[in-house]
């Protein structure tokens, strides 16, 4: 019975360090291409946090939006889902496709306020 | 560098488009304005037999005589042709931003098959400015704006292979590539790069009267 706890208690903690390690966002540098079969562009540079502090950008739902009926919901926010949850390989309706979803929201904001990449091997760079 | 990058691929791009469109109507019904009031006899024997055997067979390498005695030529201008329609039109980067701005998107090409054919149109206009320095049938007939067209025609290539490999200098090569691009596009309509639309017109026309007129198997 003992031995059972521990072990349950080791899994978790073990688990509970992949799951904090793997979503650190400290420690993005690119952004992750893993769902791409055949990825034809280099990762996206992107440090999440260095990004963050020089665009000034406080909460997390400016980028990691949440859409309801193509209406964007007020205060909500999706960064506990991967992009690809809702985000398919190819665009359905008015649901961008995740490409075009990430060049919309990244390249849109930095056309937006003049700053940041907005050229193709400005974000995948060799 | 951002206002730079959004004239060029905004209002130029546009500007780019419509004169490359607007520009191949206007040429198209000015020819047949033309046609129409200088030489409306050519219409009495224009014949789609003659003109498709003319087409098809100047459209399938070495389907006629001149392309079987020019065999180096033949495979380098057809080389250069395909990879210089297509290349540009089923480019992925090229999709993708079509996609964005204008919804919509088609099937793009691997961009390492891409990649070899802008290698292909750079190696092929190389040929052609040889060809032109070189032969003396060539030469000839070879004017400064000759020089000026394969320029035009190359420097899409050479920009967009230098950005895509991102050697040096990036952003200056995306720009200047974008410019190549637009520049292209505009002189597709109003100089010899109208072969791209009139040059089916030219072999209908030799085709129908080598066919109804002189009664000769040539096209």
């Amino acid at each position: 019975m003992k031995k059972g706890i521990i072990a349950i208690v080791a899994v978790l903690f073990v688990s509970a360090f992949l799951l904090i390690t793997a979503h650190s966002q400290e420690d993005m540098k690119v952004v992750d291409r893993s769902v791409f079969k055949n990825p034809q562009k280099f990762s996206s540079v992107f440090k999440h946090e260095e990004h963050n502090e020089k665009a000034k950008i406080e909460e997390c739902n400016e980028c990691h939006h949440v859409y309801e009926d193509g209406k964007l919901v007020d205060g909500e926010s999706s960064e506990d889902r991967r992009c690809s949850d809702c985000h398919k390989l190819e665009s359905s309706g008015r649901e961008p496709s995740l490409v075009k979803a990430y060049h919309t929201n990244c390249k849109g904001c930095h056309q937006k306020n003049k700053k940041g990449p907005v050229m193709c091997g400005e974000c995948h760079v060799r | 560098m951002h206002d730079i990058y959004s004239f060029v691929s905004g209002p130029l791009a546009w500007v780019a488009f419509i004169a490359f469109f607007a520009g191949i109507m206007y040429r198209l019904i000015d020819m047949i304005v033309q046609v129409i009031k200088k030489e409306p006899f050519i219409f009495t024997y224009m014949s789609l037999k003659y003109s498709l055997r003319s087409i098809i067979h100047w459209i399938t390498p070495f389907g006629t005589l001149n392309w079987r005695r020019n065999p180096i030529l033949t495979i380098v201008t057809f080389a250069f042709h395909i990879s210089l329609i297509l290349s540009p039109i089923f480019l992925l980067s090229h999709v993708t931003l079509w996609d964005e701005a204008w919804n919509i998107s088609w099937w793009t090409l691997p961009d390492g098959v891409a990649d070899i054919m802008a290698l292909i149109v750079i190696a092929g206009s190389l040929f052609f400015l040889i060809r032109r320095l070189t032969q003396r049938e060539v030469k000839f007939v070879t004017s400064t704006s000759d020089y000026v067209i394969l320029a035009i025609v190359a420097a899409p290539f050479v920009t967009g292979f230098l950005a895509y490999h991102q050697f040096f200098g990036y952003p200056i090569f995306v720009i200047l590539h974008i410019l190549a691009g637009e520049i292209m596009l505009v002189a597709i309509p109003f100089t010899r790069l109208s072969h791209m639309i009139f040059s089916l017109f030219t072999r209908a026309y030799m085709g129908s009267e080598f066919g109804v007129i002189r009664k000769s198997k040539d096209y």
